[in-house]
């Protein structure tokens, strides 16, 4: 329990030091509303197209979380580990001194990979709750037709969600920003909709 | 012994001075730290730690600052033995003089 409470508090000076924590932020909300709008795609084009069974959204959606979990995390660690190795040679020339060594390295070797995993696993999160009712679904708890309903609604209600946080953090209307967010998933769900009245 | 060092420290913004002035009270022989910021840069700021305590680990405090990024600029007071002796002024002081 003491070796947790210490890595914690390591973890928290870390980010503290680094100042990581308003990127991480900014790359959570935007990585879990792109894993809630394409799983919300998925399914909206899986009724579209009249897919008979679940495990067609299932596997599509897995695909597609899993690769937006890995680009994420490689794409937002490797881009963060170039800036912050840039910001630090920018000190070190300022401190004519190697921080190779200082807690200033540590904390920004870890807020790369802390930013990187924060990017892989918000787009898993958000699309694997929009999948559940298909895992449900599969298991026989309930049709499939429910279950495209009641995904669209989880993933429309997490973008509102997230919009209700971003405006949380601006400290503006939360629900201004919650269906700012919402028109968007509704705008998607509308479009394709529209090719299956087409 | 040491009993009181004042330092003048370059250190980069990041850990604040009151992350720094915490990490060194908690070192061992140190009863109290004083940081003063007097200069401040883009990237960095100087500041002036002054360290008293019953014994004083001046090469500890060094590898402290180091680990947190800073170093030091000189070592501007060093008082050890059993007593600190403050300054005094002389007539050879240039300030004594004028």
């Amino acid at each position: 329990m003491a070796h947790a409470m210490k890595f914690l508090e390591k973890i928290r000076r870390y980010i503290k030091i680094s100042g990581v924590a308003p990127i991480s932020r900014r790359y959570f909300i935007m990585n879990a509303f792109d894993g809630a709008t394409t799983i919300l795609g998925i399914v909206v084009g899986a009724y579209v197209a009249e897919i008979p069974d679940e495990s067609w959204v299932i596997l599509s959606g897995l695909g597609a979380t899993l690769a937006m979990g890995l680009s994420g995390f490689a794409g937002a660690y490797m881009t963060e580990e170039a800036e912050l190795a840039r910001k630090l040679n920018i000190l070190e020339k300022s401190m004519l001194t190697d921080l190779k060594n200082s807690v200033v390295n540590k904390a920004s070797r870890f807020a790369s990979l802390w930013v990187g995993i924060v990017d892989g696993i918000s787009p898993a999160l958000t699309g694997v709750t929009c999948l559940t009712p298909f895992f449900l679904s599969s298991r026989g708890l309930f049709s499939i037709s429910f279950a495209i309903q009641l995904s669209v609604a989880i993933a429309l209600l997490m973008m509102f969600l997230l919009g209700i946080f971003l405006g949380k953090i601006s400290r503006k209307n939360m629900l201004y920003h919650g269906t700012k967010m919402l028109f968007v998933g509704l705008i998607i769900t509308l479009v394709f909709l529209t090719f299956k009245i087409v | 012994m040491i009993k009181r060092l004042v330092l003048d420290v370059l250190k980069p913004h990041k850990p604040t001075v009151v992350d720094l002035s915490e990490a060194l009270s908690h070192l061992e022989g140190v009863e109290g730290v004083n940081v003063i910021t007097y200069e401040i840069d883009q990237q960095v700021e100087n500041v002036k730690i002054i360290i008293a305590g019953s014994s004083v680990h001046f090469e500890s405090i060094k590898k402290k600052l180091e680990e947190l990024g800073a170093t030091i600029h000189s070592v501007d007071e060093v008082a050890a033995g059993k007593r600190i002796v403050e300054e005094v002024k002389t007539p050879q002081d240039r300030s004594a003089r004028m």
